[in-house]
Order: C-alpha cells, then sequence, then structure tokens
C-alpha cells in the first residue's frame, strides 16, 4: 500500500431536485479509501448510503446533482483526476474502466432483451478493441472466477439466470476490465442465505487475488463485520463514525452506531440484549436542528434534563478523532457506552 | 444456484416418449399458441357473421326471401333456391347443415354472389380492391408507427425542452380530432380552397386507363393516388404513438439496467437503441393491434371522403346497396385482415422479448 | 448473516399509509395541470351550450332560398346554409345528440369494462382466461364496419339504440386497461389485509379497490366518450344512421353531400362542426391525458 488514497472524497454534497425545492440526501461526506482496502457504509434505509455510492461514479438519477465537493481519483500512473469535474467523453471512459460497480442483482440490473453474452460484448467494446475470440475469452475468465458455468449463462438471458447466478454475472461484468476500484451496491440484499454465503466467499477471494479497492453499500452489519477493513456509518446523509471495523464494533464510539448493533442479535448464544432504535430516520427535507440524531438518541436524553442535552440541539457535530484511526461526530463520544458480548470474528 | 436446473430436469423423465415431448413443446410454444388464437377468433367472426345473416331478427335472408315471395308469389322453397344462388348455402335446409356448408364455403373461399352486380362472385370483388386497402392502411401504420416510435424518444429524451412541447402539443391535437375530420380538412382547404392539388383526379386507386403491373410507373400512379389517404391515416395516428412512447421511454430511462449501462460506460448511441429503444417499444406492440382495426375500421369514412376505391369504399357502397353477400365477406375480410396484423405483431413481439419466447410465459 | 438492520423495527410507515380516496378531489385533480384546466372548461362550456343554448334558440329553422350559403355577417355570424338556415343556431342546437349518446355510450361501455375486467383480474383463473379471450377477440372486430353493416339490418333511429350498440362494442380496450389496474391494486397491502380478515370478493372490490380507481376510472370514461363520439359522428356522416333531426354529424354530412366545400363562401358551413366536434374531442383528450399524468407520476412535468 503507499501513502496516497486511490479514492478521496472531500465534503461531497448530493441534492435532489424536488416539488419542495433542494434537498440534501448527502450533507458534505469525507473519506479516502487506499489501494486494496474494502470500506462498508452502513446505515438504515434513506441514510443516503446509496446515493453516495451512485455518486461516486457520477450516476445520479436526472433530478440529483453534486452542487459541492470532491471525488478524487488517483490513476495507476499516479495522477488524480476529480470525477466531478470530468467531461462527458472521458466520464464514458473513465466508468467501467477504472472504477467499476456492482448493482444488486435482485434489481432489474441486466437488460431483459439481450443475452448475458451480448452485454458483456457491449462492456468490453465500448472500452476496447478486442478480437472476438480475446473478448470471449476473457468473458469465460471473469465467469469462472464467480463460478460460474461459461458455456451455460453466456448464451442465456437474463430471466433464466437465478437471483444467485446473476448477482455472479453482475460481480463478474464488474471485474471484465480489471478496475482498480469496486463500488458494490447491497451485493447480497434479497438473495436466500446460502446464496448470500457464496456471493460473500466469491468476493473474500476475488479481493485477495486481484487486489482491488471496494466501497460497499449495506445495511447489513454481519457483512460490513466480514469484509470490510473500515466501517463509516451515515446517518442522515452525513458520515457520523468512521474508523477500523473491529474497533467499530467492538467499541462503537457513536450512539447511532451502537444502536445498529445492539439492534442485530447475535448468531450465536443467547442475547444479551436485543433492542431496537426508537423512532425512524428523519425526513431528510425537514432536519431537526443540531445534531439529527438527537431526537432518537438516548445517550442524549441521559444527559438532557427533558429531551435532548442542549448542545445536541444547537450544534450538528463534526467527525472528530476519537482514536488512532477512529472518528466519530458525536458531542459525547467519550461517553458512549457499549458493553455486549458481540461477534464480529467467527461468524 | 442447481435449484433451476434441477427443476428442468425433474419433469422431463427420460421416459417419456420423443413424440409426446415434441407435441409439448410445440403446444407451450409461444408462436404456435399465437396461430391457434389467431384460427379460433377468425372461425369465431365467421360463426358470428353467419349468426348476423341468418340467425337474428331481420336477417337478411329471411327479409330476401319474403320479398321474393310476396313480389313473385312463389313458394317458399323456391324463394329459398333464390337465395342460395346469393349465398353459399341453401336455407331451406336444417340450420346445422347450412352452418356446415357456410363454413365450407368459406374454407374453399366461396363467399357467395352479389346482389348489386349480378353473376359476380363476392370474391372476386375483393380481390379487386382488398389490395388497396391493405398497401394504403398497411404502409401508413409503418410509416406512422417508426416515425411515431422517432419522434417520441425524442421527446422522452429532451423532456421538458422545446421540441417535447412542441410535440405533444401537435401530438394532442392529432391525436383528437378524428381522421375523417381531418380528411375533410385536407380535402377542403388543401384541395379546394388552396388548389394544391386536383382532388377529383386523385380519386380511386389509379389513374383511369392505367393497369396494375409491376412498374415504377404503375407504383408512383398508385402512390399519387393513395397518397391523402395515407397521409391522412399517418397525421391521425402518429400523434397517440408519440405520446406512448414518450410515456414508454420515460419509464425505461428509469429502469436500472439503464443507469447500469451508463455505469458500464457504454457508448449513448448503443444504450438508446438496444437498451432503451428496445424496451421501450415492447409496450407498443399490443397496441399494434388496436391500431390495425380502428384504421381499417375507419377506411370506409377516409375511402368515402378520398373516393379511393378501397374495401371501405366497397362497403359503403354494398350497405348503400343492401348487398348482404357482399357485405358479410368485406366484414370477413377486414376482421381476418385484422386478426392478421394481429398475429404478425404478436409473432414480432415474441421476437423482441425473449422472456415471451422463452420461458413460455403469457403478457 | 441472517440479521439486518432496518427490515422490521425500522421500516418506514409511509409503506402501510392508506391513499386518500380521489373521489371528492376529482375536480381538482382534474384541473391540476393547465392542460387539463383547458380541457375541463371548453369541455363544460360545450356541453352547457349545447343542453342550455337549445332552450334559446328556435327549434325549426326558416328555409329562405335567398340566402344560401352566405358568408358570416352581422346577421348570421357563421353564415347559412344550402337552405339558406343560421348555421350558428344548428351548432348550437347540435351538440346535445353528439354529447348524450357519446355519453350514455361510455356509460355502458365502462360499466362493462369494470365489472368483467375488475372481476376477471380479482378472482383470475378461468374467468379471467374466458374474458381475455373475448376481449381480444371482440378487440378485432373493426367498430366502424360492424355498425355500419347493423345500420343496413336495422333502423338506427333511435339515439339510445345507437348509444346501447356503440357501448357494447367499444369496452375492450377499457377492460383491458381496468384489469390491468386491478391487478395491479390487489398487491397493496391494504387489500391483502381485507383478503385476510375475510371480507368478501364483492366488498373488496367496491369497498377497496374501486374508489381507489375513481380517477383511472373517469380518465378511461372519457376515452370511451371520445371513441363514441368518433363512431357516432362518422356514421352520420356517412349518412348511415337517420338523418331525422340536428346534429353535427347530419350538418357534416348535409355540408358534404350538397356539395358546400366548393362554394369559397360556406367554408364557414363546413368547418362549423368539424371545429365544434374537434375542440370537443380535443377537450376530452386534454382532461384524459392530465389525469393519466396524476396516475402516472413519472409523466408529470417536473
Amino acid at each position: 500500500m503507499t501513502d496516497e488514497p486511490v479514492l478521496a472524497v472531500r465534503d461531497l454534497v448530493v441534492e435532489y431536485r424536488t416539488a419542495a425545492g433542494p434537498v440534501r440526501a448527502v450533507r458534505g461526506a469525507s473519506f479516502d479509501l487506499y489501494e486494496g482496502e474494502s470500506l462498508a457504509l452502513v446505515g438504515e434505509s434513506g441514510c443516503g448510503k446509496t446515493t453516495l455510492g451512485l455518486a461516486l461514479l457520477r450516476l445520479l438519477p436526472r433530478l440529483g446533482s453534486t452542487p459541492h465537493g470532491e471525488v478524487r481519483y488517483r490513476r495507476a500512473d499516479g495522477s488524480t483526476v476529480d470525477l466531478l469535474a470530468m467531461r462527458k467523453e472521458e466520464l464514458r471512459r473513465f466508468r467501467w474502466h477504472e472504477a467499476a460497480m456492482v448493482f444488486q442483482g435482485a434489481m432489474n440490473a441486466l437488460n431483459p432483451v439481450l443475452r448475458v453474452q451480448d452485454q458483456m460484448y457491449d462492456t468490453i467494446r465500448a472500452h476496447r478493441s478486442m478480437s472476438a475470440s480475446d473478448a470471449r475469452r476473457r468473458c469465460h475468465e471473469v465467469l469462472d472466477m464467480v463460478r460460474l458455468e461459461p458455456r451455460r449463462v453466456m448464451p442465456s438471458y437474463p430471466h433464466e439466470l437465478s437471483g444467485g447466478m446473476r448477482q455472479r454475472v453482475l460481480i463478474a461484468m464488474a471485474l471484465l476490465l480489471s478496475p482498480r476500484v469496486l463500488v458494490l451496491d447491497e451485493p447480497t440484499t434479497a438473495l436466500d442465505i446460502l446464496t448470500q454465503r457464496s456471493i460473500v466467499d466469491v468476493l473474500q477471494e476475488l479481493r485477495r487475488e486481484l487486489g482491488f479497492a471496494m466501497v460497499f453499500v449495506t445495511h447489513d452489519l454481519a457483512l460490513a463485520a466480514e469484509l470490510a477493513d473500515r466501517v463509516a456509518t451515515m446517518y442522515a446523509g452525513r458520515i457520523v463514525e468512521l474508523g477500523d471495523a473491529r474497533d467499530v464494533f467492538a467499541g462503537p464510539r457513536h450512539p447511532y452506531t451502537a444502536g445498529l448493533i445492539r439492534a442485530v442479535p447475535p448468531v450465536v448464544g443467547d442475547a444479551t440484549e436485543i433492542s431496537s432504535i426508537p423512532g425512524g430516520p428523519p425526513s431528510l427535507a425537514a432536519l431537526p436542528p443540531g445534531c439529527p440524531f438527537s431526537v432518537r438518541c438516548g445517550l442524549s436524553a441521559e444527559i438532557g434534563d427533558d429531551g435532548p442535552a442542549e448542545v445536541c440541539v444547537q450544534a450538528d457535530p463534526e467527525l472528530a478523532r476519537v482514536g488512532t484511526r477512529h472518528e466519530s461526530a458525536c458531542h459525547y463520544s467519550d461517553r458512549v457506552e457499549f458493553a455486549r458480548e458481540v461477534i464480529t470474528d467467527g461468524v | 444456484m442447481s435449484v433451476r436446473q434441477a427443476e428442468a430436469a425433474a419433469p422431463t423423465a427420460p421416459t417419456r416418449p420423443v413424440v409426446l415431448r415434441v407435441v409439448g413443446t410445440v403446444w407451450r410454444s409461444y408462436a404456435f399458441r399465437r396461430i391457434l388464437k389467431a384460427v379460433l377468433t377468425i372461425y369465431l367472426v365467421a360463426t358470428f357473421t353467419f349468426f348476423l345473416v341468418r340467425l337474428l331478427p331481420g336477417n337478411p335472408v329471411e327479409v330476401y326471401i319474403n320479398t321474393q315471395m310476396q313480389r313473385s308469389g312463389i313458394s317458399y322453397d323456391q324463394a329459398a333456391n333464390m337465395a342460395q344462388a346469393l349465398y353459399s348455402f341453401d336455407p331451406g335446409e336444417p340450420l346445422i347443415l347450412q352452418y356446415f356448408h357456410y363454413l365450407g364455403g368459406l374454407l374453399h373461399g366461396d363467399l357467395g354472389n352479389s346482389i348489386g352486380s349480378p353473376g359476380t362472385t363476392v370474391g372476386s370483388i375483393l380481390v379487386a380492391y382488398l389490395p388497396w386497402t391493405l398497401f394504403s392502411v398497411g404502409l401508413a401504420l409503418i410509416i406512422s408507427f417508426c416515425l411515431g416510435i422517432l419522434l417520441g424518444m425524442a421527446m422522452a429524451y429532451r423532456r421538458n425542452g422545446v421540441i417535447d412541447h412542441v410535440l405533444s402539443v401537435i401530438g394532442s391535437l392529432l391525436h383528437s380530432i378524428p381522421n375523417y375530420l381531418l380528411a375533410i380538412m385536407i380535402v377542403v382547404f388543401l384541395g379546394i380552397q388552396l388548389n394544391l392539388f386536383d382532388v377529383s383526379q386523385m380519386r380511386g386507386a389509379y389513374s383511369p386507363g392505367v393497369t396494375p403491373e409491376f412498374s415504377l410507373d404503375f407504383f408512383s400512379d398508385a402512390m399519387y393516388h393513395a397518397g391523402l389517404p395515407i397521409t391522412t391515416y399517418v397525421l391521425t395516428t402518429i400523434g397517440s404513438w408519440m405520446l406512448v412512447m414518450k410515456s414508454s421511454t420515460v419509464e425505461t430511462l428509469g429502469e436500472d439496467y439503464v443507469t447500469v449501462a451508463k455505469a458500464r460506460g457504454l457508448r449513448d448511441r448503443r444504450i438508446a437503441t438496444a437498451y432503451v429503444g428496445r424496451n421501450a417499444v415492447l409496450p407498443l406492440f399490443s397496441q399494434l393491434a388496436i391500431a390495425a382495426g380502428f384504421v381499417v375500421g375507419g377506411s370506409i369514412l377516409i375511402e368515402q371522403v378520398f373516393q379511393y376505391q378501397g374495401i371501405g369504399y366497397l362497403l359503403f357502397r354494398a350497405v348503400n346497396d343492401r348487398d348482404y353477400p357482399l357485405m358479410q365477406g368485406i366484414f370477413l375480410v377486414i376482421t381476418i385482415a385484422v386478426v392478421l396484423a394481429n398475429l404478425v405483431a404478436d409473432l414480432l413481439y415474441g421476437r423482441l422479448d425473449p422472456r415471451i419466447r422463452i420461458g413460455g410465459g403469457e403478457r | 448473516m441472517t440479521a439486518t438492520v432496518g427490515t422490521s423495527t425500522l421500516e418506514s410507515p409511509a409503506a402501510a399509509r392508506r391513499p386518500v380516496r380521489p373521489t371528492r378531489n376529482l375536480l381538482r385533480s382534474l384541473t391540476r395541470s393547465r392542460s387539463g384546466t383547458i380541457g375541463f372548461v371548453l369541455v363544460a362550456l360545450i356541453v352547457l351550450v349545447s343542453l342550455v343554448g337549445p332552450l334559446f334558440t328556435p327549434d325549426t329553422l326558416p328555409t329562405d332560398t335567398n340566402s344560401v350559403y352566405l358568408p358570416p355577417s352581422g346577421s348570421h355570424w357563421l353564415g347559412t346554409d344550402s337552405s339558406g338556415r343560421d348555421v350558428l343556431v344548428q351548432v348550437i342546437n347540435g351538440g346535445r345528440t353528439v354529447i348524450v349518446v357519446g355519453f350514455a355510450a361510455a356509460v355502458l361501455s365502462t360499466l362493462i369494462a369494470i365489472v368483467f375486467g375488475s372481476l376477471a383480474a380479482y378472482l383470475g383463473g378461468v374467468v379471467d382466461t374466458i374474458v381475455v379471450a373475448a376481449t381480444d377477440i371482440v378487440l378485432t372486430v373493426p367498430q366502424i364496419a360492424l355498425l355500419a353493416v347493423l345500420s343496413s339490418l336495422y333502423h338506427l333511429d333511435n339515439t339510445l339504440l345507437l348509444a346501447g350498440l356503440i357501448g357494447i362494442l367499444s369496452w375492450p380496450t377499457l377492460l383491458r386497461a381496468v384489469r390491468a389496474q386491478v391487478l395491479s391494486l390487489r398487491e397493496r397491502e391494504y387489500v391483502e389485509a381485507a383478503q385476510l380478515l375475510d371480507l368478501g370478493t364483492t366488498r373488496i372490490l367496491s369497498v377497496e379497490i374501486l374508489p381507489n380507481m375513481a380517477s383511472f376510472i373517469v380518465m378511461n370514461f372519457m376515452i370511451g366518450m371520445t371513441n363514441a363520439i368518433y363512431a357516432l359522428v362518422g356514421l352520420y356522416f356517412l349518412g348511415l344512421a337517420p338523418l331525422a333531426g340536428h346534429n353535427w354529424g347530419i350538418m357534416l354530412n348535409e355540408a358534404w353531400t350538397r356539395g358546400a366545400i366548393f362554394d369559397s363562401d360556406s367554408v364557414f358551413y363546413i368547418l362549423s362542426p368539424v371545429i365544434a366536434i374537434s375542440l370537443l374531442q380535443l377537450g376530452l383528450v386534454m382532461m384524459t391525458r392530465s389525469l393519466e399524468e396524476l396516475l402516472n407520476p413519472r409523466l408529470r412535468q417536473d
């Protein structure tokens, strides 16, 4: 690993135009991703994690925009480039070649009227001039990597494949051009448990062999614990905690992360305590003043007399260092208590 | 992941005879089912026509027999014999036999004889008129469908832009004006007020003195005569194609696979054709049949306005002459044409959408 | 691997919310967009003039052979026809039949479409198969052609009979739309809940599903009316329906067959019914489109 991150996101803001005016789905996110590293973005639905994932490749829907921030990639030759400043054709060449994305296989991520092979050839042809037999060989290679049978999968239409097979095809497709960064959006959602397992195994193995860096968006903490080197917790469009996976899961320093972990029952043994976080995520169009989590925060309520503590209502805390490689955005990060047998290893 | 394979293997146990398996495959095939449906529809419409001509109170056969009996003072059987010369069945026979003779006649292309032009078979009259309607309506549908799709996609890609707004207004306008009113306006304004062309010369399917043949001259003459009907059909159907294609494209643009295609760095042209266009056009195919029926039915109005000698013009004449065998033949032929157009649209749809072709799902 | 955050405990409450009943908001939704408002005003105006206007105009107009095919003037705003009758009065008197027959035919075809479409979608199975097959077959029969044939068998002088015939022939497209809509509504939570509570088919259809379709039904009703008016005026124009009384179709037929088109002074005569019908159709189409946008938010201009 070098010291320079392969992907550096700085103060990224994503806005959606709505009938009621612009709404910020991501409110100033910053993080670094180093070569070969794996970062998990976790949080509830609607916290902006998928939006952030899409923004990393500038794939926001029509009504989305990035009024502020930087998404800087470092190419193999060491030069850096800001994705948000790229022109259309430059962006097209960059996508998939430098950074690819694995979409949810459960979604309609594959064109229903084209065979898998045609969609794979399309991808190759858009970036390289390659002979038909070379392209075919490359497709076989990547399908082998995800343990699919090329001869059976290539001539099939998406609807002829199972959910797990589609997910593997999407992973294989992402590997076609050997990208250095991979963004994964809920790669195991809506798959049955055994299929999830095999997808995770494939991802682990590929990462070991190919050494790409990856950002994966998930609401599945167990998956994050298993696949991630580092974890970023998102709440109401902000990263509220960022740190090495081991540190974050063993000792979260933000009450929200702690709450998320407590809401997951342990796989082995009896739950000492399973509790959900009261309330739902706030509407991004009308955030409460100060720390957006304060209204649901048990810690803040404990400190304050009647309702959340005063400082929580007054100021939205910035990410601040709480350990060597651990940051938290909480006024009382030193008072977050977390005593629970958490199973991060050996799941 | 091997669940699917296991499922597929289970029901086709190797013990089943080959013939049965082949029959099963054919039975399940999309094309076969569509063809079967088309045949069934034609059969039902033929039966309905028989019902109309023979069974309904005040049906033309009975009316004809009664008039002949009163006028010439002949017996029922004699009058029935005269009716037999007109229709492909003998009204004196039991109904069920009449029905079978009628169906048998249809199978041999025997549609009876015309009352209006005695001694002429309905079949021979149809052969002279039908091609012109098929030609003008078919060409108009193809032009309108293709053009409408292109414009609709342009509207969706540039939605809320100038093109979108202008075409939306034009589309709504064209969509709401009944086609015969547009035809009248074309004749009144372009033909008579502005005198851009001589409407009376454009009557008929081709100019008098010209013989139908395979030559450029004849084709351009035919196009000259079909020009106004085709223009009318195209203008009055293109609006709805545009609007439907626009909404379908807008919907498709929101699909995940389009975002994924962008993420894969595909070129815009490739995304627009193979990813957006091809998927967006699919729902339009089921409406192609409706449009075909509507335009073919509307030809009775349009061909009357332009005096274009196609099947619609003929139907109007037959109705005015009370030429029932001819009417019956025209009605059948028109419906069969629509059913066949429907079938072609269905089969094309199957070619474009593998989910229909393979995996045997109904729409 | 099993545990996920946010599936049960943190689910957003919006999904379970019941949609607002659109019945009383119908007028509001019709006039939500500019084109919808224009369409509504257009149709309302034409209907009003056609229903109220005849009360203030003479029933029979005097023929005057000295003032045949007059161009518009102060005494005849839209000129006169081949018998010297005032065109404006004919336009005012000629809308009622068209609107009433169109309305009645649309009521009939919408009723058929709703009853059989929702039953087919809701019950599924054999009922669905039969209804769909019947729809496909009726759909292939060209309406105007069949009406023309029927006009030679029966004297279509009763406007209600005419409305009935048109209505009976024009339900298939509406039925398809209703069936598709009910199929998608059937999957929603509140219907599922009603099913689990065993509330009975009729109750679920009439209480849970149909009220949620009010805008949709109105939209299809207007499509039905557009089609019925097309067929009706077409029949009159061809002279296949008896030419008795005044209506826009008959005006059209007379203007066309009596050669008004060749006289440049009588352009307003032939144009008057053409424009009246086109405006009515345009208004209906605009209303339909605005409801369609309402029902399919992706079509909205954002």
